[in-house]
């Protein structure tokens, strides 16, 4: 019978690529005057689960908090479009690394080992965000795991200008002249934002280790069995309840929902209420030719689903809410069977009064 | 090393008359483009279907099935075929396998054979299909017998039908494009016209450097791989589509057949250029996992869907994703602009320290695909692509 052999390599640098990636600690590259700066470290927490378990979540904490009160899932992160932006990272426990997913930095500053490398004690990152949006980071070091760990938070690049609609005074995204946004009030002005990260938990992968399967050991990385279902890093026995999942609002004004898939899972959304879909993974929906910009908002629907895929983010734009409680909710289904997972919903909330 | 293969005959008398070309009843929501009658143009292929064993990335192997060029070695996924719209398309295929096989195009017409008989070695028994290629973009060519088993096990590739008049600036023919101009949508043009501007309305405009070039793509065809079931298969077990779906577990995940660092050193497979040499890629998702693949560096803009039947539908809006979805058999194309990385710091800074080539991952984000037999991240779906230098104009 034929054999379809595996191309020629390198061993050594097979060992580099995957079993022991470039570690540095290297002076920022090109660096200029900051803007903003954020610190990031690397820490551990015990998170409750819906039967009462505890597991470990690793994450990352702003050292210029006091302990406990570093939360995870990581804080968000909010910068304006245009700032040059620091973060200083301090890994511990072993190499990890931010990356900045959805924003386009140098190599250096995108936090990925076989490009770049891995920060063994301490590394500043810089980049400059040129599009108002929703992002996220998180670790890229054995991503399979540590993401899985929890090693991820919201990064929000907010416009430069504010909305003159005092009702929703904040924007999305900057509106440029010759903008097109046909259906919603171009820039998607918003009073209230719920932003909601859904999440799933298989606790067998939180016993592993940092560097599990790295070198060619077969830890079950191919095995995700998901038992828990969280939203923003609250189980789904009370994210509908939650303070960190529960969105208060004065009815008549706008609300931004801000979704992003952390889990392994498809993730089906849906709302009971009309909304617009206004931005796609940090692109608002919109035509400009100069700006080069080819899409139009598209309407959801109420009760429509929204597959979001996983670190894919959506935000949709709820106009003129009428008062009411409404359910944004997340089915997690098999990512091959497509079947539902046992428990896979979890549920936040907006409250219009 | 995977060469176009299209021989031209000249002028051939059209055999299908302009009026029995029938498309799928869905596609009378779209335009009809012109292109899709027949220009009496061939184009011929010889296939064959073989058992191979495929060595995977930790060096194990597996039993699959592959296409080939007939008399040329096998490859998983199949060879690209690459046809021009309105070429009468003939392909012979002939089933060197132990097991009987069939063939299809999805989302072409008249395209499709099942239970191909395996070959007596005679070199007469080859099955035909011939048909009129329509509609210009990416389509799965399959075994659609068994499915989705023969095509998961390795018998799945891509049918390109290129545009003939592939251009988004009308008679000018300055901005080519991989779509037709007769029914690309308002938006798809306005992209295409905008690769190689400088500035657009007065205004300094997002993608200067080059139009898109004529051929200037990628294919990238993901597939999963459970080593048992090709195992058991091979020893002669026959699970149904059902069993084979539930029992599916696959350990190693492929783009073009490679996994991880194989992948990255692929040049057919890791897009590279120069700022303002914007390229395409046609994504196509062979298995049966849901993947969602992740670019960094640049975005990307979907251009087209495939629809359930498998045929591209070009898309009104073109959203620009770092992620998009791609659920089994789901074809998108996707243009990767090659615009520097737009989060640099602005003008007057200029990366001086920080040198080109700048290497950049397209990784799957449901990162169970990222690991090859349980472990060693990240030999799975993932590739790089690489912007080799600064911008060039011509
Ligand atoms: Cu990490
Ligand atoms: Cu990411």
């Amino acid at each position: 019978m034929t054999t379809i052999s595996r191309p020629i390599f390198d061993p050594q640098e097979f060992d580099t690529f995957g079993c022991h990636p470039f570690e540095n600690d290297p002076a920022t590259p090109d660096r200029i005057t900051r803007q903003v700066y954020v610190e990031r470290q690397v820490s551990s927490w015990n998170v409750n689960m819906k039967d009462g378990s505890q597991l470990q979540f690793w994450g990352f904490k702003d050292p210029t908090i006091s302990g406990s009160d570093s939360p995870w899932p990581s804080k968000i992160i909010r910068v304006k479009q245009g700032q040059i932006f620091h973060c200083m990272f301090k890994p511990s426990k072993g190499a990890h690394t931010i990356h900045w997913h959805g924003i386009e930095p140098t190599p250096m500053n995108d936090g990925v080992g076989h490009t770049s490398f891995e920060v063994k004690s301490s590394y500043t990152y810089q980049w400059c965000a040129h599009q108002a949006g929703t992002y996220l980071y998180h670790c890229h070091k054995n991503t399979v795991l540590h993401f899985e760990m929890g090693m991820y938070g919201v990064l929000i690049v907010d416009p430069v200008t504010k909305s003159p609609d005092t009702n929703n005074p904040n924007y999305l995204y900057d509106p440029l002249p010759g903008d097109s946004a046909p259906g919603i009030t171009t820039g998607a002005p918003y009073s209230a934002e719920s932003i909601l990260v859904f999440d799933d938990v298989d606790p067998r992968w939180h016993n592993l280790d940092h560097n599990a399967g790295m070198c060619g050991d077969d830890v079950g990385l191919d095995k995700f069995n998901p038992k828990y279902f969280l939203i923003n890093g609250v189980h789904n026995g009370r994210s509908e309840t939650d303070t960190k999942t529960v969105t208060k609002v004065v009815a008549g004004k706008n609300v931004l929902v801000r979704l992003a898939n952390a889990s392994y899972s498809r993730l089906y959304i849906t709302l009971p209420v009309d909304a617009w879909i206004v931005e796609v993974d940090g692109r608002p929906l919109r035509a400009n030719r100069a700006k080069g910009a080819f899409a139009a908002p598209r309407k959801l629907a109420a009760n429509t689903r929204l597959e979001v895929a996983v670190a894919q983010r959506y935000s949709l734009w709820i106009p003129n809410i009428p008062r009411g409680d409404y359910r944004i909710t997340g089915n997690f289904h098999h990512w091959i069977t497509n079947k539902k997972h046992f428990d896979g919903t979890a549920v936040a909330k907006i409250i219009a009064t | 090393m995977r060469r176009r293969q299209f021989l031209k005959y000249g002028s051939v008398v059209a055999v299908f008359t302009t009026a029995t070309v029938s498309l799928p009843s869905l596609l009378a929501a779209q335009i009809a483009d012109p292109g899709d009658l027949p220009t009496g143009d061939d184009a011929d292929f010889d296939l064959e279907i073989v058992d191979v064993d495929v060595e995977l990335i930790d060096g194990s192997t597996v039993p699959m099935y592959a296409f080939s060029h007939a008399g040329q070695p096998p490859s998983i996924p199949g060879p690209i075929l690459r046809v021009k719209q309105g070429d009468t398309v003939r392909i012979d295929i002939r089933n060197s396998s132990t097991k009987p096989h069939g063939f299809q195009i999805l989302g072409q017409t008249n395209a499709a054979t099942t239970g191909i008989a395996p070959s007596e070695g005679d070199g007469d028994d080859k099955v035909r299909i011939e048909f009129v290629a329509t509609k210009p973009g990416t389509y799965f060519y399959v075994d659609g017998d068994n499915a989705p088993i023969n095509r998961v096990l390795g018998l799945h590739g891509a049918l390109i039908v290129e545009p003939t008049n592939g251009y988004a600036d009308g008679a000018a023919r300055k901005k080519p494009m991989p779509y037709p101009a007769g029914s690309a949508t308002a938006n798809m043009k306005s992209l295409f016209t905008a690769f190689g501007e400088a500035t657009i309305d007065g205004k300094q405009a997002r993608f200067p450097g080059k139009p898109w070039q004529a051929g200037r793509e990628y294919v990238w065809i993901f597939n999963q791989i459970d080593p048992v079931l090709c195992r058991r298969i091979a020893a002669g077990e026959n699970p149904s589509a059902s069993e084979f779906q539930e029992q599916f577990h696959p350990r190693y995940f492929t783009i073009n057949g490679l996994c991880g660092m194989d992948a990255a050193h692929d040049k057919a497979t890791c897009p590279t250029g120069h700022v303002g040499e914007p390229a395409l890629i046609r994504s196509m998702n062979a298995g049966l996992a849901t993947h969602s693949p992740h670019i960094h560096g640049n975005h990307v803009f979907v251009l087209t869907q495939s629809n359930a039947n498998g045929v591209p539908v070009y898309q009104q809006d073109l959203f620009e994703h770092d992620v998009w979805l791609m659920p089994p058999m789901m074809i998108k194309d996707v243009l990767l602009p090659f615009t520097t990385p737009p989060d640099l710091p602005p003008a007057p800074w200029r990366m001086v320290q920080e040198k080109y080539p700048l290497q950049y991952p397209m990784h799957c984000h449901n990162e169970i695909s990222q690991t090859s037999a349980g472990g060693s991240y990240p030999m799975g779906l993932m590739t790089d692509w690489e912007i080799e230098g600064p911008l060039v104009t011509s």
